[in-house]
């Protein structure tokens, strides 16, 4: 065996592992459903009523656009907040900036359940603001209970420090010797931000953007604690037809709506990534 | 080429260990445990209050037992693996013999299963003679009625804040009124989500059509649901309300939350997760249980010995311990459920509302697959009223 064959076939040994693996919990799952989706429930022939279902019947038609609103008031609000916040913590360099900036990723840490079951407790119309509330004689309900404010509040909690830290590190990235460059030649603040860190840090807020999008579509645990009936999340309602209805195939078209939802997501993460390679060039 | 040998080596040495993996579940090994005692696995699945019951009861038969060991195997439900039912289902149909399903717990709806898909000649036909503690028990299964026998029962029942509701009510209309003078004080979680869900949507509709239609999986029922969809859909209006929508909870312990916490005043639920939990102190002393009059659904908790078990006599006497005294109320402390023997015989102390629920009156249901139809109706006509 040559020197060279015996360096590849350390390499693949190395990758194979992964890729097995990969291949039997990713790739196969996805092909079966995909399969599975088109197929009739009781004949096993080819049909498109599993999508068409999904397109047609209003109450689903609503889940998906009640869906795409949580998740994209979820995606814009966390990046304005967490790119405000990520701006605080790059350049004030008080103690107060510094503390924030081990405190805010707390959440991170935080079990999903209890994080849920803490904000429930707060929130719902008999909890700790209501209680507050009372002690001055107002009845504080807020309604933020199985409604869609209050699935956006819960995701904004897991998402923002996420997604600040992801532009935390791009703006870190950016040398403050750029910054001062442009202030020497006159630039004011606002200009050093529209035209400096702005755009420096506008692929990190994509990238952040794009996973956020993309944890929050599939959601479960939340939409199920504190969603209400109708219209339901896509994880909520997945879950109906997977271990309520039982029906099988039109749970793989769901998921496949699910994942080409997803995927426009993972297209601008990719475009973003490959752009950003020109650019370098 | 090499890439590709290694790889298919690799997959094939996987699916290998896969399948010996698959293999070994529910054969039978050695049957005498440690001590000379012979072993007696119990399966069981539920909750995890049923485990640590279990884990209770097992640790103190074996302590009392000279002969028999018995070994819990039991399957948190809910976990979306397969379902203890399907394996013993698939034990039987591939027609293993001497597997180690000696003794298993049953659910009233799991029970229904089973036996409409392996039959009741899959256990062995009780013999009363073993199982002298089950003379003065009166519960029958309604499902395989000689081949399994009840060690427990629990109900839904109305559960309600003593302190805003002074006079429950006790039939259905009552309730109708009460919840029109109190709108949005009621509520019942999604049906699918949890059992007191599903009795109250279900008694409610079953309300209208003949009493043997609650215990019958023939799909003809569906085309009677239509007058009870009607009413429930008329209760809508009157149920818990949340920032101005109509809500139905999730889950039992959903409803039972906002009883607590004082958002509603009555609600559907188990007797048992209202009665522990009461007990424990995680709800108020307030909450009582009130029954309607046609009552809400029960079921019977049952224990059932395979064909293709290994320990028969082992099973036996498992099951005449569960009715006994010590058992029964090992089971009323830890779990509240309703005992099936003559209660003066238990201490039933901070669990006495158990004495005022009759198990031989048990309604009980099961509608096996109509069940999904019913969800999959009661989503698209109530629950998306919003």
């Amino acid at each position: 065996m040559s020197k060279s064959l015996k360096q590849k076939l350390v390499a693949y040994g190395l990758v194979m592992p992964a890729f097995l693996v990969v291949m039997l919990t990713v790739a196969y799952p996805i092909i079966s459903s995909v399969i599975q989706s088109f197929q009739d429930e009781e004949t096993g022939g080819f049909t498109l009523d599993n999508y068409k279902y999904f397109f047609t019947d209003p109450a689903q038609v609503q889940n998906i656009l009640y869906t795409l609103y949580v998740v994209i008031m979820t995606v814009v609000i966390a990046l304005v907040v967490a790119y405000l916040l990520a701006l605080y913590l790059r350049f004030m360099h008080s103690r107060i900036a510094k503390s924030i900036g081990t405190l805010y990723l707390l959440p991170r840490f935080v079990p999903a359940m209890c994080a849920v079951y803490a904000m429930i407790t707060i929130i719902r119309d008999s909890g700790l603001i209501n209680r507050i509330g009372q002690l001055f004689g107002l009845d504080i309900s807020l309604g933020l209970m199985y409604d869609a404010s209050g699935l956006i509040l819960m995701n904004l909690w897991f998402n923002i420090p996420f997604a600040a830290l992801m532009i935390t590190a791009g703006l870190g990235a950016i040398p403050d010797s750029i910054i001062e460059g442009a202030r020497d030649v006159g630039a004011g603040k606002f200009k050093v931000f529209t035209s400096m860190i702005l755009p420096l840090s506008l692929k990190d807020v994509v990238i952040a953007g794009t996973f956020v999008f993309m944890t929050n579509v599939g959601s479960f645990t939340t939409p199920y604690l504190m969603g209400g009936n109708a219209p339901k999340m896509l994880g909520i309602a997945l879950f109906d037809q997977f271990n309520r209805y039982l029906a099988y195939n039109r749970t793989a078209a769901l998921s496949v709506i699910m994942f080409l939802i997803c995927s426009v997501s993972a297209g601008v993460y990719i475009y973003t990534n490959l752009k950003e390679n020109d650019w370098e060039k | 080429m090499k890439m590709k040998r290694l790889g298919s080596l690799l997959l094939a040495g996987a699916m290998m260990a896969a399948t010996l993996a698959g293999c070994g579940g529910g054969s039978s090994d050695d049957s005498t445990a440690s001590g000379g005692k012979s072993k007696v696995s119990l399966w069981a699945t539920g909750s995890d209050n049923v485990r640590a019951v279990y884990e209770a009861l097992t640790a103190d038969f074996n302590s009392k037992s000279d002969e028999y060991e018995v070994e819990l195997q039991f399957m948190l439900s809910g976990t979306g693996a397969q379902t203890l039912a399907d394996m013993v289902a698939a034990a039987i149909k591939a027609n293993q013999t001497d597997t180690d399903y000696d003794l298993v717990d049953w659910s009233g709806d799991d029970l229904s299963k089973i036996v409409s898909q392996v039959g009741e000649d899959a256990f062995v036909k009780l013999d009363p003679a073993k199982i002298p503690n089950a003379a003065n028990v009166e519960a029958k299964s309604s499902v395989a009625t000689d081949y399994v026998q009840p060690y427990r029962g629990t109900t839904v029942i109305l559960a309600y804040d003593s302190e805003k509701v002074p006079n429950p009510p006790t039939t259905w209309e009552e309730l109708e009124e009460w919840m029109k003078a109190n709108p949005g004080r009621f509520a019942y979680n999604t049906p699918g989500t949890g059992g007191a869900g599903d009795s109250f949507a279900r008694t409610a509709v079953y309300n209208f059509m003949p009493e043997e239609a609650i215990t019958s999986d023939d799909p003809t029922w569906e085309d009677q649901w239509d007058e009870g969809f009607a009413y429930l859909k008329e209760l809508h209006q009157y149920m818990y309300t949340s920032g101005g929508k109509i809500v139905y909870p999730n889950k039992n312990q959903g409803t039972l939350d906002l009883l607590n916490q004082g958002e509603i005043d009555m609600c559907a639920n188990w007797a048992d997760m209202v009665l522990s939990q009461r007990a424990t102190g995680a709800i108020k002393d307030t909450i009582q249980i009130a029954q309607l009059d046609p009552a809400l659904t029960g079921s019977l908790q049952t224990l059932s010995i395979p064909t293709i078990g290994s320990n028969e006599d082992g099973a036996y006497a498992f099951i005449d311990y569960m009715l006994s005294p010590e058992a029964q109320q090992i089971m009323v402390e830890q779990m509240a459920a309703i005992p099936l023997i003559d209660s003066s015989e238990l201490d039933l102390t901070g669990y006495e509302d158990l004495a005022g629920l009759d198990v031989s009156n048990f309604r009980i249901m099961s509608i096996g697959d109509l069940a999904t139809d019913f969800n999959a109706r009661w989503d698209s006509e109530i629950g998306a009223i919003g």
